[in-house]
C-alpha cells in the first residue's frame, strides 16, 4: 500500500511545502510548482496549500491503492427504513407476535414514544437471483438485482434521533461542523469533470434532511469540497442563469469586456497568479452554464429509457429523475451523488411511526423502480464496475410496534441494513447478523464509521491516511474508529 | 519531591530542542556541555535524552512493553521481557542492546530512529557507571520539547520580554519600532522593501482594512490633494474613530467565537437576543475597552464585582456553540458542550489545542489529560444539566439577572467533575479539582473556593484572571498576532489558532514579543510624526486601537503590493514571510457585499439591533427540512444594512456569502479560507443581489446626467473610485453601445419562446375553474349574486341562497362590502402543486381578508387550508404557511394576482410582477369545502372590494403558463401594466457596464 512521501520532520510534503513559505499567495506557488511536475504527483487528500485554501485541491489526484470505482450514487433513505421489513428477514418474529422484547434488550424508547410488541414483517420476503437473497415485497424490483448487492444486516450507529444520526450518517460524528463523505471524497481524489460539481446532492421534493446543510457541508475543509445542491430541472444550480436580457450572447459581450479590463489591470501588477486564477474561473463558470443544464436535460434519453426509470409515471417520477440524472452525472465524472428519498418530517421520510404498511408503501413505490432500472442503466453502460452505489437510511426501525395493534415502528440505531453494489462488491451476499428479533447487531457488528472506512476503501481511499490537518490534529472521516468490512470485498 | 520544581533546576539549554534553544537565548549553547568528558551526569545528559527518546512510550500511563523509564523503579521493574540492566556488563543490558541495534527507539514509517553515536556513548557509560538515578526524581514527559512533541519550553509558553528594537544607521530614531523589526532580516540578505503605495492604493487599502468599506470619492480626493505631514494619521484616526471600524474588527472576533443567531439540529431555535451579544462586541471595539476587561467580561461578565447587563451579554460567548436539543443521551451531551467551550475559550484566548487532551494526554503539546479537566471544571458549574428546552441550554433571564442571552452558574457549590477514560462519559475515572493549564510553568496554576458570599464558584473568574494576568504568555502574543494577521493577510504566526507544536513558528519572534509586551505595557511613541498628539488614542494597557494604529502607520504596512524585484524575491520567499511587499488581498464575503451596496449607493450604516433575513434563492431553500415558512426574507429596505447585521441560521447560511468563504458558524475561524472557484464567478455574474445593484446604480446615473459619457465616467468614479483611461473609456462606450443595440433589438422583437396570451379554456390542462364577472352571473332582482358558473368544465360553480349575504353585480364587478360571500361546488383542488388566479380590488384597510379559501376550523384545518387574500394595509396571504406574500399596490384600480404553489417554491405576482416567494407549501388540507369572499366558513374577514375573476388549475403552472393566462386576463379586464423592471435598452446597458465593473479584479482586490 503506498503512503504519503514523508518529508523531514515526519510531515508530509504538504505540510513541507506550506513551512517552506507558500502563505498567503499560494497561488504563485501554484506556478512554480506546477512546472517541475508537482501536480502530477499530488496524492490523495494531499493539497498544495494550507489547510485546503486555493482551488488546487479540486484537480484529480491519485487513490492509495488502486480501485476501479470513479464515482459513487448515495441513495439516502431519509427517516429510516425498518430493516426487518425490507433487507433482513426474521421469520422468527412470526412466532414471538404480540410478545414483549426481552427485559435484557435494552435501549433508549426515541422520543419517549409507547414501547409496544414484537410485530412480523408487513410484507413477505421471497428469494432474489441466484444467490437467493431474500429481499421483501417492498422492493419488488430491486430484488431482480440481489446477486449485485452485499447487504450488511449489522449496521448499528451512534444516535436515535433524526437530527444527529443524519448528521453522522453523513460527516461520521453525531454533532454538525464535519465534513460530509462527498466531501472526502471530493478532496481525496479530486474531481475529473470541472464544469460539473464535484459533489452533488439532490433533495426530495418534500423537504432536507433534518439539520439542513450541515448534511453536505464540508464542515472545516474548503468550501470548494461542500456538496452543491441541485435541481433536477432547468438550471440545476444556484446562480446559474442571470435576468433574460442577459442571454448567453449578451453575456459573452460582458465577460470579453470583463477580461479586457481585468488583462488592463494585471499587465501592470506582479505576481498575479490569483488574478489570473479569478479570470480563468469566469471562463469555467460560463462553461458550467452549459454543461450544468445538460446534465439534466433528460430529453437526450430514450423513451425506453425514461419508462425504465419510471419517468412520466406516479409515484416513480421524481425519484426516477433523480436517478436517471446521476447516472448522466456519473458518466459526466461526477465524483460523488447523494439522491435523497423523503424530505421534510415524519411520514414525508421513511420515519415510519404510524404505520410501515402505508409508509413503506408509498416511499417503496416511489423509488424500488427507479433503483432496479438504475442498477439495470449503470450494467448495461458498463458504469457498474467504477460506480459504488450505496442504499441505506440514518438509523433502522424496532422490531416491536409502538402500542398494541399500532402498526408503526419507532427508530432503531443498534441494528439496521444498509446494502452496497458496484465495482469491488461481492454481489448476492449478506454479511453480519441482528439477533434474532432484528433488534440489535450481534454477528460481525458494522459501525456507521467501519461502513465510512469500506466506502473509502472502496473508492481507493485509505480511511486512516486520508486526513486533514486542521487546528493542530490530522483530522479524518472515521476519527479513531473504523475498520473495513473485508467480508463485502470482492 | 514535586516533579515540577526539578524541572526548573534542569539547566535551560538542556530544556529545548536548538531551535527553542535560538529563541530563549538567542546565543549561549556554543557553551554547552558535549564536549566535556566528565562522566555523564542525569539531569544534564541523561533525563533529556530520556524524554526525547523513550518517554513517549515508555511512561508510567502507556507503558508499552511494560516497562515505564519515568522513575528509578520504573527502570528498575524492566518490562514484559524482564529486566533492562544487567548488573555489572553494561553491554549485555538489554536497554544498550536494544538501542545499539536500533531496535529501540522503533522506525517510523520505515525510517530509523537510532541514537547518534555520542548520545549512544554517553547512555553507556552511564549505564556502565551504574546507572546512577538521583532519589526520587521522577522524570515528566512534558519536561522538554523532543522531536515529535512540545515541552514546557516551547516557545510560545515562555515569558514574553521586551526585545530591543533594531535600529539600523540609515533610518533616523522615530522610526516605527515595527520597521526595525522587520527590516533587519531584509538587509541581513541586501533586500529591500517595496516602495511606498501610492495615495490612491494606500487610501483604498487602510480604508477597507479598518472599516471594510471603500473610501467615498470625496475622501480620495482630500487625501490626494492634502500636503501636510500627517495626513495619512488623520486618516487613521478618523477610521479609527468611525462607528464602521467595531463592525469591521467586531467580524473577525465573531469569527473566531463561533457566532450564530440559532442552534442547529433539528428545530435550529434561534437563541434569543444573542444579537445583544453581536452589539457588545461592535460596541466594545469601537470604545476600545482593553482587552483584558474584554475577555474578563466574556468569560466571566456574571462574576465581576462591578456586573451589569452589558458584562452578562458579554457572557452569551459561552453559549454561542451548536446546543442540540435532542441528543442521543443528554447526560452524555453534557460532555460535548465542555468540548465546545474548552474549546472555544483555549482557542480564541490561548491559541492551544485544548480540546485533544479531552481523551488523553495531548500528543503535541505539554497538556496532560487532567488540565482539560481542571479547565472544563469552570464551564461544568454553569447551567449543562439537561433541562426543558425552552431555555436553550442555558440559564434563563430570571437567573442571569438580566432579560438577555448569557450564561452563569448553577450556584457556588457543584458535583464534582471526573476525568474520563478515553474521554468516554460512561467511564468515569477519579475527580478532578478545577485548575489552571500546567503548561505555564510561572503561572499559578490553582483555582480557590469561591469567598463565603459569592453566588458563583468563580472558577470563570479566576480562569479569566489567569489568562488576561500580563505574565500570561501566550494572551498577549496570541491576540497581537490576530491583529497582525488581519492588517497583513496573514500572521507572524501563520496558525493563528494554534501557537502549539503543529502550530507554525513565528517569521518574526522578536517582533511578536514586542507587539504583546507594547499592549501590555505601552511605552514606545512608535507614531511617525512626533509633533502630533495621536488623538483619541489611549495610551492604557491591553488598548486595541493603540496597536492598530502603530502598525497601519508603519512603512512596512504602507509599501506597495508590487516590487520592482518581484519575480526574484518571490523565487526564494513565495509567501512573503519576509514582508517585503505588501499583500494583494481579495474581500472576504462581508466586505464584498458591501461594497455592492456601497457602490449603488444604497448603503444603509444603521447600527445594531435584530439582523436582518436576506432573500434567498428558493434553490436553496430546498434544503431546509421545514418548508413553509421556514425562511421569510426582511422587507427589501432593512437588507441594505452590512453584513455582520445578517441573521445566520446554521442550517440555512446565505449562498452568496458561503460561496466566498464565509465563515463555518460551528468551530473558532482565526482565519477565513481564500478559495477562487467557479461559483463565485456565478454568483456575482448571475445573483440578483448583484444585478439590483448595478440597474439601482444605472438609474441614479442617468437621472444625474443625458450625457452618455458622464455616464461611464460617473459609473467607473462609483464603482472603482477613479475615471476610466481612455482605452478604458472606449471600451466602455462600446460596451454600451452594443448593449444598448442589443437590447433595443430585444425589446423590438420578442424572444422567440414567447408566446401570445392563452386563455383559461386553451390552457385546459388541469384548469379547474374559470369565473368571470362578464360572463355566466345570475343575479336577483335586486341585481345581487345569486349564482356565478363556472367557465371551465369542471362545474365548480358559485352561489348564495340566503338573500343578505349576496354580492352586487355593478359594472361587471361583483362587489364585496359587508357580509357578503359565495360557495363553490365540489372539490376545487386536489393536488398540493397548485395555481389561483385572481382579479380584484381592494378597499380593506385593516385585518384578514379572503378572496377564496377552504379554512375549516371545524373540520381542523385552520392553520393548513389554503386561501388567497389580504391582511393589513396591503399584505398578501396564501395560506397561513405564506403568511406575508409581499406587499400589493394600487389596490383601488383592478389587479391581477398569481399565486404558484410549485414543487420548489411558492410565488406569488401581481399584474405578472413577482411580488413574493418563499420555499415551497406543503401539509395543506384540501378536502374542505371553498368559499369566495371571506375566510372559509369563519363568517368573518369578509372581502371589502370587487371581485372580477377567479381562475385555478389543480397543478403549478410554469413561468410561461402562468405569464400566458396573466397576459390574458389583464387583457381580458383592462388592466394596465405599469412596467415596474426596467426594460429601457440605455438603462439596461449602462446597468450591464455597471455590472461588469462590479465584477472585475479591480473592485475584488486591494493592493
Amino acid at each position: 500500500m503506498s503512503q504519503q512521501p514523508r518529508f523531514p520532520c515526519g510531515h508530509t510534503r504538504r505540510e513541507f511545502v506550506w513551512e517552506m513559505g507558500a502563505g498567503f499567495t499560494g497561488t504563485a506557488l501554484t506556478a512554480l510548482l506546477a512546472g517541475d511536475g508537482f501536480f502530477n504527483q499530488l496524492q490523495a487528500g494531499e493539497l498544495p496549500l494550507p489547510d485546503g485554501r486555493g482551488s488546487e485541491g479540486l484537480m484529480p489526484k491519485k487513490s492509495h491503492h488502486p480501485s476501479p470505482i470513479k464515482s459513487v450514487i448515495f441513495l439516502m433513505m431519509n427517516g429510516a427504513p425498518s430493516q426487518v421489513d425490507t433487507f433482513d428477514y426474521k421469520p422468527e418474529l412470526e412466532n414471538y407476535a404480540g410478545k414483549d422484547l426481552p427485559p435484557d434488550k435494552e435501549f433508549i424508547n426515541s422520543g419517549g414514544r409507547k414501547k409496544g410488541f414484537l410485530t412480523p414483517a408487513w410484507r413477505p420476503f421471497r428469494p432474489g437471483g441466484e444467490s437467493g437473497l431474500l429481499i421483501s415485497d417492498y422492493f419488488p424490483n430491486v430484488r431482480k438485482h440481489a446477486d449485485k448487492l452485499a447487504v450488511i444486516n449489522s449496521c448499528h450507529t451512534d444516535s436515535h434521533a433524526h437530527g444527529s444520526a443524519l448528521v453522522a450518517m453523513n460527516t461520521g460524528k453525531t454533532f454538525i461542523g464535519r465534513p460530509s463523505l462527498g466531501s472526502w471524497a471530493v478532496y481525496g481524489l479530486g474531481t475529473e469533470n470541472h464544469d460539473l460539481p464535484g459533489y452533488v446532492v439532490i433533495l426530495d421534493k418534500r423537504g432536507g434532511p433534518i439539520s439542513g446543510q450541515p448534511n453536505w457541508s464540508s464542515g472545516f475543509m474548503s468550501a470548494a469540497y461542500a456538496g452543491t445542491l441541485f435541481r433536477p430541472t432547468g438550471t440545476p444550480i444556484l446562480d446559474l442563469a442571470g435576468p433574460e436580457h442577459l442571454d448567453r450572447k449578451a453575456q459573452r459581450e460582458q465577460l470579453d469586456l470583463l477580461a479586457k479590463l481585468n488583462e488592463e489591470h494585471l499587465s501592470s501588477r506582479k505576481g498575479g497568479q490569483q488574478l489570473v486564477d479569478r479570470i480563468n474561473s469566469y471562463e469555467l463558470a460560463y462553461r458550467m452554464q452549459a454543461a450544468a443544464p445538460e446534465a439534466v436535460d433528460l430529453s437526450q434519453e430514450t423513451q425506453q429509457t425514461q419508462d425504465a426509470y419510471g419517468i412520466g409515471q406516479q409515484p416513480t417520477d421524481e425519484y426516477g429523475r433523480n436517478c436517471l440524472i446521476a447516472r448522466r452525472l456519473v458518466e459526466r465524472g461526477v465524483r460523488f451523488v447523494q439522491l435523497y428519498s423523503g424530505g421534510g418530517h415524519l411520514e414525508e421520510t421513511w420515519d415510519a411511526h404510524e404505520s410501515i404498511e402505508k409508509n413503506h408503501g408509498r416511499h417503496g413505490a416511489e423509488v424500488d423502480q427507479p433503483i432496479a432500472a438504475l442498477l439495470d442503466d449503470l450494467d448495461q453502460r458498463g458504469l457498474l464496475d467504477s460506480t459504488l452505489v450505496i442504499w441505506g437510511g440514518e438509523f433502522g426501525r424496532m422490531p416491536f410496534s409502538e402500542g398494541k395493534d399500532a402498526p408503526g415502528r419507532n427508530h432503531n440505531p443498534y441494528g439496521f441494513s444498509m446494502w452496497l453494489a458496484g465495482g469491488g462488491v461481492k454481489g448476492g451476499i449478506k454479511y453480519g447478523e441482528t439477533d434474532e428479533f432484528g433488534f440489535e447487531a450481534v454477528v460481525n457488528p458494522v459501525h456507521l464509521s467501519d461502513l465510512h472506512a469500506t466506502i473509502l476503501h472502496l473508492m481507493g481511499l485509505d480511511h486512516e491516511l486520508l486526513t486533514y490537518f486542521h487546528q493542530g490534529r490530522k483530522e479524518s472521516l472515521t476519527d479513531v474508529r473504523g475498520h473495513v468490512v473485508e467480508g463485502v470485498l470482492a | 519531591m514535586n516533579v515540577r520544581t526539578i524541572f526548573l533546576n534542569v539547566p535551560p539549554f538542556l530544556r529545548g530542542s536548538i531551535g527553542q534553544l535560538a529563541m530563549s537565548l538567542g546565543v549561549v549553547f556554543a557553551t554547552g556541555p558535549s564536549t566535556v568528558a566528565a562522566p555523564p551526569e542525569f539531569d544534564w545528559d541523561i533525563a533529556p535524552l530520556l524524554i526525547r527518546h523513550c518517554l513517549e512510550c515508555h511512561n508510567d500511563t502507556a507503558k508499552t512493553g511494560g516497562l515505564s523509564l519515568m522513575s528509578a523503579e520504573g527502570m528498575q521493574q524492566g518490562g514484559d521481557s524482564g529486566p533492562v540492566l544487567v548488573a555489572d556488563s553494561a553491554d549485555e543490558s538489554p536497554l544498550l542492546q536494544r538501542v545499539r541495534t536500533g531496535e529501540m527507539p522503533p522506525p517510523k514509517e520505515d525510517e530509523s530512529q537510532a541514537l547518534p553515536a555520542h548520545e549512544y556513548e554517553r547512555l553507556r557509560q552511564w549505564v556502565a557507571a551504574g546507572a546512577k538515578w538521583p532519589d526520587g526524581r521522577v522524570l515528566d514527559p512534558y519536561e522538554q520539547t523532543t522531536e515529535s512533541r512540545a515541552g514546557r519550553d516551547w516557545w510560545s509558553l515562555q515569558p514574553i520580554k521586551r526585545p530591543q528594537v533594531p535600529v539600523d544607521s540609515e533610518h533616523d530614531s522615530t522610526m516605527n519600532p515595527i520597521d526595525g523589526f522587520i527590516r533587519r532580516p531584509l538587509t541581513e540578505r541586501g533586500w529591500q522593501s517595496a516602495p511606498p503605495a501610492d495615495r490612491r492604493t494606500l487610501l483604498r487599502r487602510v480604508t477597507y482594512d479598518l472599516i471594510g468599506l471603500p473610501p467615498i470619492l470625496d475622501e480620495y480626493v482630500a487625501f490626494e490633494q492634502d500636503d501636510s505631514s500627517d495626513a495619512y494619521e488623520r486618516v487613521v484616526d478618523r477610521l479609527l474613530a468611525s462607528p464602521q471600524f467595531g463592525e469591521r474588527w467586531g467580524r473577525y472576533w465573531l469569527d473566531l467565537v463561533r457566532y450564530a443567531d440559532t442552534c442547529g439540529y433539528e428545530r435550529d431555535q434561534e437563541k434569543t437576543r444573542a444579537w445583544k451579544y453581536r452589539d457588545w462586541v461592535i460596541a466594545a471595539i469601537n470604545d476600545d475597552m482593553p482587552y483584558d476587561q474584554f475577555v474578563l467580561a466574556q468569560l466571566a461578565g456574571d462574576e465581576l464585582p462591578d456586573r451589569d447587563e452589558s458584562t452578562v451579554i458579554a457572557t452569551g460567548f459561552l453559549r454561542l456553540g451548536t446546543w442540540n436539543d435532542e441528543p442521543n443521551d443528554p447526560q452524555e451531551y453534557k460532555y460535548e458542550r465542555l468540548e465546545d467551550m474548552v474549546h472555544a475559550t483555549s482557542t480564541a484566548f490561548l491559541g492551544l489545542t485544548v480540546k485533544c487532551a479531552r481523551c488523553h494526554d495531548h500528543k503535541f503539546d505539554p497538556i496532560p489529560q487532567t488540565d482539560y479537566y481542571r479547565m472544563a471544571s469552570a464551564f461544568w458549574a454553569g447551567q449543562i444539566e439537561p433541562r426543558d428546552r425552552k431555555y436553550l441550554g442555558g440559564p434563563s433571564p430570571e437567573e442571569l439577572g438580566f432579560d438577555v442571552f448569557g450564561w452563569t452558574d448553577r450556584g457556588r457549590v457543584v458535583p464534582p467533575l471526573h476525568l474520563l477514560k478515553n474521554g468516554d462519559p460512561k467511564h468515569p475515572l477519579e475527580i478532578v479539582e478545577p485548575g489552571q493549564l500546567t503548561a505555564v510553568t510561572f503561572l499559578d496554576d490553582s483555582i480557590s473556593p469561591p469567598p463565603a458570599e459569592a453566588s458563583t464558584t468563580q472558577r470563570r473568574l479566576q480562569l479569566a484572571r489567569w489568562i488576561v494576568d500580563e505574565s500570561n504568555p501566550l494572551t498577549a502574543r496570541v491576540l497581537v498576532n490576530r491583529l497582525w494577521q488581519h492588517h497583513f493577510g496573514e500572521g507572524l504566526v501563520r496558525t493563528p489558532n494554534n501557537f502549539g507544536f503543529n502550530g507554525d513558528a513565528p517569521t518574526h519572534p522578536e517582533l511578536l514579543d514586542w507587539l504583546a509586551a507594547e499592549l501590555i505595557h505601552p511605552m514606545s511613541q512608535g507614531l511617525r510624526d512626533k509633533g502630533q498628539e495621536p488623538s483619541a488614542i489611549s495610551h492604557q494597557p491591553w488598548s486595541f486601537k493603540r496597536l492598530h494604529k502603530l502598525i497601519v502607520m508603519s512603512d512596512t504596512y504602507r509599501q506597495s503590493a508590487d516590487h520592482p524585484l518581484h519575480d526574484e524575491y518571490a523565487g526564494i520567499d513565495p509567501g512573503n514571510r519576509l514582508w517585503w511587499r505588501s499583500n494583494r488581498r481579495r474581500l472576504d464575503a462581508d466586505a464584498l457585499r458591501d461594497s455592492l451596496l456601497a457602490a449603488s449607493g444604497q448603503l444603509d450604516l444603521t447600527t445594531g439591533g435584530p439582523g436582518f433575513k436576506p432573500t434567498i434563492d428558493p434553490e436553496a431553500l430546498e434544503g431546509l427540512s421545514k418548508k413553509g415558512g421556514a425562511w421569510q426574507a426582511s422587507p427589501p429596505e432593512q437588507q441594505l444594512r452590512r453584513s455582520i447585521y445578517t441573521y445566520l441560521q446554521r442550517s440555512l447560511l446565505p449562498p452568496m456569502l458561503t460561496v466566498f468563504d464565509q465563515q463555518d458558524t460551528t468551530l473558532p475561524c482565526g482565519q477565513r479560507d481564500v478559495t477562487t472557484v467557479a461559483p463565485q464567478a456565478l454568483a456575482l455574474m448571475n445573483n440578483d443581489f448583484v444585478h439590483v445593484r448595478s440597474e439601482v446604480l444605472a438609474g441614479r446615473l442617468i437621472d444625474q446626467t443625458d450625457s452618455v459619457d458622464s455616464q461611464v465616467n460617473e459609473a467607473w468614479r462609483a464603482i472603482l473610485s477613479r475615471a476610466p483611461t481612455a482605452q478604458e473609456r472606449r471600451a466602455s462606450l462600446d460596451h454600451l453601445h452594443l448593449m444598448q443595440q442589443r437590447f433595443q433589438q430585444q425589446r423590438e422583437t420578442p424572444p422567440e419562446n414567447q408566446t401570445p396570451d392563452v386563455s383559461p379554456q386553451l390552457l385546459s390542462e388541469g384548469l379547474t375553474l374559470h369565473l368571470s364577472a362578464r360572463d355566466g352571473v345570475t343575479t336577483d332582482s335586486d341585481g345581487r349574486v345569486e349564482g356565478w358558473s363556472d367557465l371551465s368544465p369542471s362545474g365548480h360553480h358559485a352561489s348564495q341562497p340566503n338573500i343578505e349575504s349576496r354580492p352586487l353585480l355593478v359594472d361587471g364587478r361583483i362587489r364585496f362590502e359587508g357580509q357578503q360571500w359565495l360557495a363553490l361546488d365540489g372539490q376545487l383542488l386536489n393536488s398540493p402543486e397548485h395555481t389561483l388566479f385572481a382579479v380584484v380590488t381592494d378597499k380593506g384597510t385593516t385585518g384578514h381578508r379572503g378572496i377564496i379559501s377552504n379554512w375549516n376550523g371545524a373540520a381542523s384545518n385552520s392553520t393548513s387550508s389554503v386561501f388567497l387574500g389580504l391582511t393589513g394595509e396591503s399584505t398578501l396571504r396564501f395560506t397561513d404557511a405564506f403568511g406575508n406574500a409581499g406587499s400589493v399596490t394600487n389596490r383601488d384600480r383592478p389587479f391581477l394576482l398569481s399565486a404558484v404553489s410549485g414543487p420548489y417554491q411558492a410565488t406569488v405576482h401581481q399584474n405578472g410582477e413577482l411580488i413574493g416567494s418563499q420555499s415551497q407549501i406543503t401539509g395543506r388540507n384540501l378536502s374542505t369545502p371553498w368559499v369566495i369572499g371571506q375566510q372559509g366558513n369563519i363568517n368573518g374577514e369578509y372581502w371589502q372590494g370587487d371581485i372580477i375573476a377567479i381562475v385555478a388549475y389543480d397543478r403549478a403552472l410554469s413561468d410561461t403558463e402562468r405569464q400566458q393566462v396573466e397576459q390574458w386576463l389583464m387583457r381580458e379586464h383592462d388592466i394596465e401594466v405599469e412596467v415596474a423592471t426596467p426594460t429601457d435598452p440605455a438603462l439596461l446597458a449602462l446597468a450591464s457596464l455597471c455590472h461588469v465593473l462590479m465584477n472585475t479584479n479591480e473592485f475584488l482586490y486591494v493592493d
